[in-house]
């Protein structure tokens, strides 16, 4: 599953640790993400996150 | 203990979310000048540019302060602190105390000293209220200067070229974001933005903003050239909002002075963001905003946790461009080494700057491969003296470093 960066802060969602602060469990991939969920460091939407691989 | 929180941007915001994570019991106050809840800045650029709604601005669901225990109280503004008593006054005159403060004002955009900066139909994009002014002045006013080629000129440029404007850049250094770019990068990334049909003037001095009455018509150039223009957006750096803290006594600098804990010389007294000058450092960005509002919180609640600064990163993508920038990027002299790979005619430009061996900086331009790798290797200071060349490979594989 690939890794997203956020595009304004550097932010890089890694779907194997998830973000179970805001409850995302590990294992989750970034298209699974719902569009609720923001960038846990900055709040921007999932829309400004690039695939980095 | 309650604790006061002075701004509801991102540090304040943050900073809140992370005392209620750290303790179910504090009470939590957050003072917001700005009539909104929190959103990120960054939305502003998008919001602009027509690519992001309205409602999509806005970081958490209304209800989102009431169920975590924070009481919110936008549009209003603090007008004093009080040390001594330890309580801050607002605008409207009520009166709060405090165990603990935080001093998260932000900044606000810095304004030349130019004359006729204060005519109609000049503009700063800091807040959503100066986007939506920004926004319907476009309607009728098709020309638009943008004063400053860094990164947030660059940002708003294209925003405004997105909405169909005409748009002229203007940049008083000798290259295109100065703070992110060598000289080589900077003509590359110039060449890419004209073809999107953004002009681009650089070694301008604007000596005065031209108008009448009716509002902006051009600028006047040191020079002594004149551009017509008939709106004009000012992104020329920031200015820390440390009025409360001098006035306070406070030490400041440019910012509020902070240590180490982000604390300030006042008695339990914090600040962070980009009203914060840590060790002679403002940062103004994110990445540091978020690091010193979590430090500040631990440290508010009595932990010991130490903030030992932030790595300059920087990601945007600029005319198709895909732009990384981290660290020293063009750093001359004893022990400094740079090497470069580049494709002008492909927009492609990387650079790595090495110190005494170990990475000190690196632009990583027209390619995103290897770039948040990069920059965590720079962050790291790793000694990457023996393979320096490969690095600029394009088909170099990162996964090969520990
Ligand atoms: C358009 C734009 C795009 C940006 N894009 C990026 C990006 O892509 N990446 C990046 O890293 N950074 C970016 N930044 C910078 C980033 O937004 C700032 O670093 C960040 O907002 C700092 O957060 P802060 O909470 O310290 O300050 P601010 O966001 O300025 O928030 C401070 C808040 O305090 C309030 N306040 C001030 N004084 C008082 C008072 N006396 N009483 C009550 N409230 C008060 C203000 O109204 C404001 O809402 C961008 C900035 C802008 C303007
Ligand atoms: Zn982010």
């Amino acid at each position: 599953m690939d890794k997203y960066e956020c595009t304004a802060c550097g932010y890089v969602y890694d779907p194997a640790v998830g973000d179970p602060d805001n409850g995302i469990a590990p294992g989750t991939s970034f298209e699974a993400l719902p569009d609720t969920w923001v960038c846990p460091q900055c709040g921007v939407p999932k829309d400004l996150f690039v695939k980095v691989g | 203990m309650n604790v006061l929180i002075i701004g509801n941007g991102l540090a304040g915001t943050l900073a809140a979310k992370s005392l209620r994570e750290l303790d179910p019991d504090l009470g939590i106050e957050v003072l917001g000048e700005e009539r909104h809840p929190y959103y990120p800045r960054p939305n502003l650029i998008e919001y602009v540019a027509g690519r992001l709604p309205l409602e999509k601005i806005f970081a958490f669901p209304e209800e989102w302060a009431a169920r975590q225990g924070i009481t919110l109280r936008l549009g209003e503004k603090v007008a004093r602190i009080l040390p001594a008593e330890k309580k801050v006054e607002t605008a409207a005159g009520a009166v709060l105390s405090y165990d603990a403060l935080l001093i998260a004002t932000g900044a606000r955009a810095a304004l030349p000293p130019v004359p006729g900066v204060d005519k109609k139909g000049v503009f700063v994009l800091r807040t959503l209220d100066d986007a939506h002014d920004l926004i319907a002045y476009l309607e009728g006013h098709r020309r638009v200067a943008v004063l400053g080629g860094g990164l947030l000129g660059l940002e708003i440029a294209r925003a405004i070229r997105g909405r169909g404007a005409d748009v002229e850049v203007i940049e008083f250094f000798d290259r295109l974001l100065p703070r992110q770019l060598d000289p080589a990068a900077a003509a590359i990334l110039r060449a890419q933005f004209e073809k999107t049909g953004i002009s681009v003037r650089l070694r301008a001095t604007t000596k005065e903003i031209l108008g009448d009455s009716g509002g902006v018509r051009g600028l006047r150039f040191e020079s002594g050239e004149t551009l017509g223009t008939e709106a004009v957006v000012i992104a020329a750096g920031i200015k820390p909002e440390i009025g409360l803290a001098a006035d306070a006594g406070l030490q400041i600098g440019r910012g509020v002075l902070v240590d180490d804990r982000m604390k300030t010389s006042g008695p339990g007294i914090f600040a962070a963001g980009d009203a914060a000058e840590h060790r002679g450092r403002i940062y103004g960005i994110i990445p540091a905003a978020f690091e010193q509002a979590r430090v500040a919180a631990a440290n508010m609640l009595g932990q010991d946790k130490p903030y030992g600064g932030t790595v300059p990163f920087n990601t945007l993508k600029v005319a198709g461009l895909y732009l990384t920038s981290a660290g020293e990027i063009d750093a001359e002299g004893p022990g400094f080494e740079s090497l470069v790979h580049s494709d002008p005619a492909a927009g492609l430009y990387k650079k790595i700057v090495l110190q005494d061996g170990r990475l000190a900086g690196a632009i990583w331009m027209g390619t995103k491969k290897g770039a948040a790798e990069i920059s965590r290797l720079v962050a790291l200071k790793r000694d990457v003296g023996t393979i320096k060349q490969a690095l600029l490979e394009d088909d170099f594989d990162f996964t090969e470093i520990p």
